[in-house]
């Protein structure tokens, strides 16, 4: 049990996909324009990481070491196009919002990543937690990416406004250069966090 | 089994699984994402032509077009399909048009690849209402009598230019205080 919660956690901070491994920057730096964007997205990629990641640990002894990249790049785009289909006929208002990433979620490299070191290596139980944990990870790093620029680039946060109707929008925030700003800033507070907390514990 | 041997029947148990799998999944949702396209259509029309509540499909010269009617029977305009070419690639978009005011009666965007937060905008009522009873006879030039948007000024001059080269065919095939 112990040892699930910290597979879960992993994802969460330390192993962050997006901020300490820094995988899965495209989807990261194309979506978030805005928050719900990012929501949207990390969701959509969850769903497809914690099934494929299931899928691949209980298959991992049927897989031959040498084919097994042709072999989760076949369960991945599967998994993605059945998603894709059955959301857009069944789940029509989700689809609006979700339809433009999922199939983004194909080349999302944080799947490919964690069926590679993880799930091919462990029991399923602890891949899903794994899978949940990353992508969790995922979604609040993404959010946050889009939330800050979102709010300097159109002055909302999901679509409220927040900094008034009149205030200056920094257009560039929305455009590809302000995701290499934001992603480049919130990188370093991160980077700040975890080093004064290093410090914190030698001191002890 | 030597171990190339089992590469390649594995390999082939993926691949036939997969395409069994997508075969199955496509032919139990496709009847469901025409259905709803159906809808979707339904939706578009009646939203660019107010007060509409069933229509009739009718081909003319290459185009279909959607004569909207009300519960009695009054036609209410006419809707049409009209592409643009956006900043992502082609916008599709449902106009409604009434011959008799030769005014535009409302647009929606159908499909469109334009950038989320910039371009994406043009699918907000926040723009679309300005082609809301504008007369089919103005210039359709933007940041002239379209408002644009800041940050994407590819994508209304495509939705703008979309609907001026449809208006262009349509207003011959129905002209403005024509009969329809």
């Amino acid at each position: 049990m112990y040892q699930l919660v910290k597979d879960f956690l992993n994802g969460l901070w330390n192993e962050n996909p997006t901020f300490r491994m820094i995988i899965g920057m495209c989807p990261t730096l194309a979506v978030t324009t805005a928050a719900m964007n990012g929501i949207a997205m990390g969701l959509a990629a969850t769903f497809v990481l914690v099934f494929s990641s299931l899928l691949i640990s209980l298959l991992r002894n049927f897989i031959p070491a040498k084919v097994r990249i042709p072999c989760y790049i076949i369960v991945i785009a599967t998994f993605v196009t059945v998603v894709d289909l059955f959301m857009a006929g069944y789940f029509p208002a989700m689809y609006r919002i979700l339809g433009l990433f999922i199939p983004l979620i194909v080349v999302n490299c944080i799947i490919m990543a964690r069926a590679e070191a993880f799930a091919s290596k462990v029991t399923p139980i602890r891949a899903i937690a794994d899978a949940l944990g990353m992508g969790i990870g995922f979604t609040w790093a993404i959010t946050l990416i889009g939330a800050v620029r979102e709010l300097m680039g159109s002055g909302t946060v999901f679509g409220y406004h927040v900094l008034g109707e009149n205030a200056t929008r920094w257009v560039i925030m929305l455009l590809p250069p302000g995701a290499f700003l934001t992603m480049g800033i919130l990188l370093g507070i991160m980077n700040v966090i975890t080093r004064k907390s290093v410090k914190n514990t030698q001191c002890h | 089994m030597n171990q190339y041997a089992r590469m390649i029947v594995v390999l082939l148990i993926f691949s036939v699984l997969s395409g069994v799998v997508l075969a199955f999944s496509y032919e139990i949702a496709i009847p469901k994402i025409q259905e709803q396209a159906q809808k979707d259509l339904e939706a578009s029309i009646k939203n660019v032509l107010p007060g509409t509540t069933r229509y009739e499909q009718v081909e003319k010269e290459g185009m279909t077009f959607y004569i909207g009617l009300d519960d009695q029977g009054n036609k209410k305009g006419i809707a049409f399909k009209a592409t643009g070419q956006g900043f992502g690639g082609p916008i599709e978009m449902m106009v409604g048009y009434d011959p008799k005011e030769g005014k535009l009666t409302g647009l929606q965007i159908l499909s469109m690849a334009e950038t989320p937060g910039l371009g994406a905008k043009i699918q907000e009522p926040a723009f679309t209402d300005q082609f809301k009873g504008k007369s089919v006879t103005d210039p359709f030039v933007p940041k002239e009598d379209v408002k644009v948007i800041t940050g994407a000024t590819i994508s209304p001059a495509g939705v703008a230019n979309g609907i001026k080269i449809a208006l262009d065919k349509v207003t011959k095939i129905y002209p403005v205080g024509g009969d329809y």
